[in-house]
């Protein structure tokens, strides 16, 4: 992927929006219906995401520094984003402009592939721009600004042409790395620092390999649930305090919600679906349902991985050991004795 | 949790090279990954050093130890050396966090691990250490698990390891390498006092690495223990926690090093102590004695008070226990 391209192909401030190249099926709106009106488009990825919050506070700030009606339109290049809700301003149901079959509309935008929000004025011109990632902090007086300043059409540069391609051009340097030396030339670069070329990581879990994308920002334990789709895993605490999230990397019990997901390229991951061979459930599970050694239940796959780690290790000789060895693990249901006792079973039987 | 930016080191000279203002290494990532969530950390781009051949744990030819930067907590805590040599270094570092945090956590990484003051960690507060200027909270407020000693007007906040205590007892010296160089650094000068500028944890210059750790040899028949006082069993930061490595001759005390955790921005080494207890017999009373007249400049904030005879009590029993913990 050519990033550079990407940058300059990005639609600007004084660009006009392709109103008329996109088709659209009975389900999903024209976008040329919309012209007339103030349009605030939202590109987005159509699956969770770590940024969205974010990006979900930047457009209502938007649309809460428009003081006239405007109409908000989303654009999920996969997946589905709409009904979103907007806090004060209530409930609002987005039509969506869904082009996983076209792909076409990000493409005309020279958003492919990232987040962006766009104002367009009723003239179908882009009145306001904010692509990239969301996390950096933006000012949105130019776009309260732009309303009252008329917009110069392409060619014709202003000022604040210049900073929005600037703000544009730095979002991407920032979400796309290895950007920044080819924008930005570090001589202090050197040959030993590897820029990941791609937001993919190969992730090998349970003896399948999955490519999956992902921003420097997601852990595994996010990589794993929201992106592979392996739900066993749990997120209790997010803070390494609770164990939920507890899976084996390379064969060691970690908190996965404190690894970050572009650091297990070349590990190999266990979770809880890893553990059976087929419907025969290792002899942990099996010990946990005989020892009662769950209530809700949540904490369990947790608590299941961090102790067959811990008999591995062999730290499971006697009760004293394990309230030890498996404090990184809390049941708040209190199935705590019956958590011990499975282990016990477990270890003695494997003497 | 905020964006950034991610690249991979293949080299030491690589990592230092690419390290600059806004850029924090990352290696096990349990203190940096959890403050980024906070966003009392809020790096542009994290440079991984997980894959720098800095893994080793060997025996050098004076005796010491030689501990690479990325082994983990639970690797340094289960080697042979370390427990037959070290038992303090290794109770410590089982008495840290949780045996999935250990794992994770590396050598390098514990020394920098930062405060756990929970006005650091929330950025809805002012805090001196996060946002120079803005003020210290914990002074009149929630102060229970702040310092007693070597505090300042700017900052009441505690280094939370219990692995760096027992290192300065040990008195290891900390290997770095920067644009300029490779230097050593004393555990003793390695942390510093908060003064008027608690944003620095450390004296590691922005662009330099810790590349390994040396824990000098210990004398034969060297007593060593590391004794923890917590709310809850397990798990759980010290309250107050002393490491003491004690060498008699007979029954007599020829040299001690006593260091103690939670109660100082650094490992604190209650010299005071160290000296009164030389050349005594070694008997409960030369301990209470000696520790009864200790850290007389130790000073409460309220809720932190009873950390002062806690530390002394502390030291006594440590240093009680370390009979039982010969090398």
């Amino acid at each position: 992927m050519s990033v550079i391209d990407d940058v300059s192909k990005t639609l600007k401030v004084g660009d006009p929006a392709p109103m008329v190249l996109f088709e659209a099926d009975e389900e999903h709106p024209l976008l040329a219906d919309f012209q007339g009106q103030t349009i605030v488009l939202v590109f987005h990825s159509g699956d969770w995401d770590p940024g969205r919050h974010h990006q979900v506070e930047l457009l209502n700030q938007v649309l809460s520094s428009l003081s006239h009606p405007v109409q908000a339109l989303s654009i999920a290049q996969s997946g589905f984003w709409c009904n979103l809700d907007l806090g004060e301003s209530g409930h609002l149901g987005f039509p969506l402009l869904h082009e996983s079959k076209y792909g076409e509309l990000s493409n005309l935008f020279g958003v492919e592939g990232r987040e962006a929000i766009y104002v367009l004025d009723p003239g179908g011109i882009v009145q306001w721009a904010h692509v990239g990632p969301i996390g950096a902090q933006s000012t949105l007086d130019d776009l309260v600004e732009s309303f009252t300043t008329p917009v110069r059409r392409k060619g014709d540069l202003s000022r604040r042409d210049f900073l929005v391609t600037a703000v544009a051009a730095s979002f991407a340097m920032s979400f796309l790395s290895g950007i920044a030396e080819a924008v930005a030339p570090r001589p202090t670069t050197s040959s030993h620092i590897e820029k990941l070329a791609s937001d993919t990581v190969r992730l090998d879990v349970n003896g399948k390999v999955h490519e999956v994308p992902v921003r420097p920002n997601v852990t595994l334990l996010d990589a794993l649930r929201e992106r592979i789709g392996l739900t066993g895993t749990k997120k209790g605490c997010d803070h390494g305090q609770c164990g939920a999230c507890t899976v084996h990397v390379d064969g060691r019990r970690v908190n996965s919600c404190l690894l970050l997901a572009v650091m297990q390229e070349g590990k190999k991951i266990t979770t809880i679906e890893g553990l059976s061979s087929g419907t025969r459930l290792h002899p942990v599970q099996e010990a946990f349902i005989k020892h009662d050694g769950f209530q809700c239940g949540y904490c369990t796959p947790g608590q299941i991985m961090s102790a067959v780690a811990c008999i591995q290790e062999g730290h499971a000789k006697s009760t004293e050991d394990i309230q030890a060895w498996m404090s990184g693990n809390i049941c708040r249901c209190g199935a705590t004795i019956g958590i011990r006792e499975a282990i016990l079973a477990v270890a003695g039987s494997q003497g | 949790m905020r964006d950034f930016r991610y690249a991979r080191a293949s080299s030491v000279a690589g990592a230092i090279v690419a390290k600059r203002d806004g850029v924090k290494f990352v290696a096990g990532g349990t203190n940096l990954v959890d403050l980024i969530k906070y966003g009392a950390e809020q790096p542009d781009e994290l440079i991984d050093i997980t894959h720098l051949p800095l893994k080793e744990i060997e025996e050098m030819s004076n005796g010491g130890l030689r501990v690479g930067t990325l082994v983990p907590n639970s690797d340094l805590a289960a080697h042979p050396i370390v427990a037959s040599r070290y038992p303090v270094l290794r109770q410590a570092l089982l008495s840290g966090a949780s045996p999935q945090l250990r794992n994770m956590a590396t050598t390098g990484g514990n020394l920098l691990q930062r405060t756990r003051c929970y006005y650091f960690m929330d950025p809805a507060f002012p805090c001196n250490k996060r946002n120079p200027g803005s003020g210290c909270p914990a002074i009149q407020g929630q102060n229970r698990i702040h310092a007693i000693l070597g505090t300042s007007d700017s900052c009441i906040a505690t280094h939370p390891s219990d692995m760096a205590v027992a290192l300065a007892a040990l008195e290891a010296i900390i290997h770095v390498q920067g644009a300029e160089g490779e230097r050593s650094i004393p555990i003793s000068d390695f942390h510093r006092l908060p003064g008027d500028t608690p944003q620095l944890d450390t004296t590691l210059r922005s662009d330099e690495l810790i590349t390994w750790i040396e824990i000098p040899s210990l004398p034969d028949g060297t007593r060593s223990h590391y004794l923890k006082v917590r709310d809850r069993a397990e798990y759980q930061f010290a309250l107050v926690s002393a490491a003491v490595v004690l060498r008699k001759d007979g029954g007599t005390i020829e040299s001690a090093r006593i260091a103690l955790g939670g109660v100082a921005h650094k490992p604190w080494r209650a010299t005071d102590v160290e000296e009164a207890l030389m050349g005594q017999p070694s008997s409960l009373e030369t301990y209470r004695n000696a520790t009864s007249m200790s850290l007389k400049q130790a000073k409460g904030y309220g809720q932190n008070d009873f950390k002062i005879e806690l530390a002394k009590r502390a030291m006594v029993r440590a240093l009680v226990e370390s009979e039982d913990h010969q090398a």
